[in-house]
């Protein structure tokens, strides 16, 4: 855009095309070092991001036995009552609501053809839905909280407060959270399905007059196995990410409190990403 | 049981001493940084540019994590702060370490902590609706007297009290320095290291050695 307007203003005065010419490529030229050299950055930033969240998985995987200790075990049962247990009654709502709309937006376009509407309710909230909507409610819920409340902990040296009791805070605080919340999105995704899937049916039986009986058999006609194990992997995988991810921010605050919602910010949007790029790989490799 | 050998860093230089047993020390720092410093060399946390911290006659750096970490816990630290987890409730904090470490709380603990906390002028009834509160929510001074009775309930060898008396009222800092001299007292060849850069705040512990550093160096 400034090579553009200079361009532009350069036709004013023709005698010095020249050296504008020159002063134009100039600032075109370091524009696109700028870029490029922004980008470079951007994306070895972003490469570091990955590789300390695959260290953090890799850890907690080879440390899973730390899960023994007694205050590590209640550091996971916090975790899966503020993970899985608080966040149940949200999951049932959107469930419902949710089967409800596909549901009858199934009815509206093929009427009341039950293997249809089976079908196409397993594709979307089986295969899809399920996992995708659970884990982008503990992305919103979970993933802020644990990201600021290590953010902060980093800031308070809580961290090292632990080190000088001999505790080693990688299994006391990352361990546990990372096991917690990914059973945590394995159970609440079974559990998204069910309410989505029986409680939608049944509620749509009861507003639009769907014959429920004929609809489940449709459902369970069109369910297969290896629907249920793709989508149980993929809340497996989701789970790990978002653990993962918000783990990795909420760790590499330091120094200010004004580092905080900037790791909660970066966690939310990059368990996003990661979690949506995941679901597309396994989708494709294991449908086509 | 500690030991600085010929440390230097930015702040220090060649800075040595050893920390021996059945001994009360005071060490007096130019500044809370200092002192801080000094607290993470000890800890492991920060290393010199040169020389070596010793535990227990042992370098941490060297050993493995195992073993490094059976050294810290025969050092108990008092910090400023509290040095408490703030997410966690008071009796929680209190009993980490033991959980952590022994995977229980031994019995007889609870009434250990009712005396060292009426020592420090709490009740038996203040102490119980103290313990089920988040130790975030608590005044630095109590958060202190907490991190006081964590420490000393691990029965370490070797106790570190970082800047204990600063900013407390003279009735609670005598308290904490009888509960200090107690457990000194409770056991042979324990040790204990006041470190403050206000010597004032010191002046009334009966300590056998003073260690001071100066400037870029030390006595």
């Amino acid at each position: 855009m400034l090579s553009l307007r200079l361009r532009q203003k350069m036709t004013v005065d023709p005698g010095h095309n020249g050296y504008f010419d020159l002063c134009c490529d100039k600032i075109q030229g370091m524009m696109i070092s700028q870029f490029a050299e922004q980008l470079g950055r951007e994306s070895l930033k972003a490469l570091k991001n990955l590789i300390a969240v695959l260290d953090l998985i890799s850890y907690s995987a080879r440390n899973m036995k730390v899960l023994r200790i007694v205050p590590v075990r209640t550091v996971l049962n916090k975790q899966l009552f503020f993970t899985g247990i608080e966040a149940m009654n949200k999951i049932a709502l959107i469930g419902a609501v949710i089967g409800i709309v596909i549901i009858t937006q199934i009815s509206n376009l093929a009427g009341q053809n039950a293997e249809l509407t089976g079908k196409i309710l397993v594709w979307t909230v089986v295969r899809e839905l399920g996992p995708l909507l659970a884990a982008i409610i503990i992305i919103a819920r979970s993933g802020t909280a644990i990201s600021s409340e290590l953010g902060s902990m980093g800031v308070n040296r809580e961290m090292d407060n632990l080190t000088m009791m001999g505790i080693n805070f990688m299994d006391y605080l990352i361990v546990p959270r990372i096991a917690g919340i990914t059973v945590s999105v394995f159970i609440l995704t079974i559990y998204f399905q069910i309410i989505a899937i029986g409680g939608g049916m049944a509620l749509s039986s009861l507003l639009i007059q769907l014959p429920f009986l004929q609809h489940m058999e449709g459902i369970f006609s069109s369910l297969r196995i290896y629907d249920i194990l793709v989508s149980l992997f993929k809340s497996l995988v989701f789970g790990i990410i978002i653990s993962a991810v918000a783990c990795t921010h909420g760790l590499m605050v330091r120094d200010s409190i004004t580092e905080i919602p900037q790791a909660a910010t970066r966690a939310v949007m990059q368990s996003l990403f990661l979690v949506i790029i995941s679901d597309g790989i396994i989708t494709v490799l294991a449908y086509i | 049981m500690l030991t600085f050998d010929k440390v230097t860093c930015k702040y220090f230089n060649s800075v040595s001493f050893e920390i021996m047993k059945d001994k009360v020390y005071r060490l007096v720092t130019n500044s809370d940084f200092e002192s801080n410093l000094f607290i993470d060399f000890t800890f492991g946390l920060k290393k010199p540019d040169e020389g070596k911290v010793l535990i227990f006659g042992k370098d941490p750096s060297v050993v493995s994590e195992k073993e490094t970490v059976g050294l810290l816990r025969r050092i108990g630290l008092v910090r400023q702060d509290g040095g408490l987890i703030s997410n966690l409730k008071v009796w929680e904090n209190i009993v980490l370490p033991l959980e952590y470490h022994i995977g229980r709380v031994p019995e007889g603990s609870e009434e250990r902590i009712v005396n060292i906390f009426t020592r420090l002028g709490k009740s038996s009834r203040e102490t119980g609706a103290l313990m089920g509160r988040l130790s975030g929510s608590l005044p630095p001074y109590e958060k202190r007297l907490i991190g006081a009775v964590r420490a000393m309930l691990m029965e370490p060898e070797l106790i570190i009290y970082d800047s204990p008396f600063e900013g407390l009222d003279a009735q609670t800092a005598q308290r904490l320095a009888g509960a200090a001299e107690d457990f000194q007292a409770g056991k042979a060849g324990r040790s204990s290291l006041y470190i403050s850069s206000d010597p004032q705040s010191l002046k009334d512990v009966k300590s056998d050695i003073i260690l001071v550093l100066y400037g870029k160096g030390t006595a």
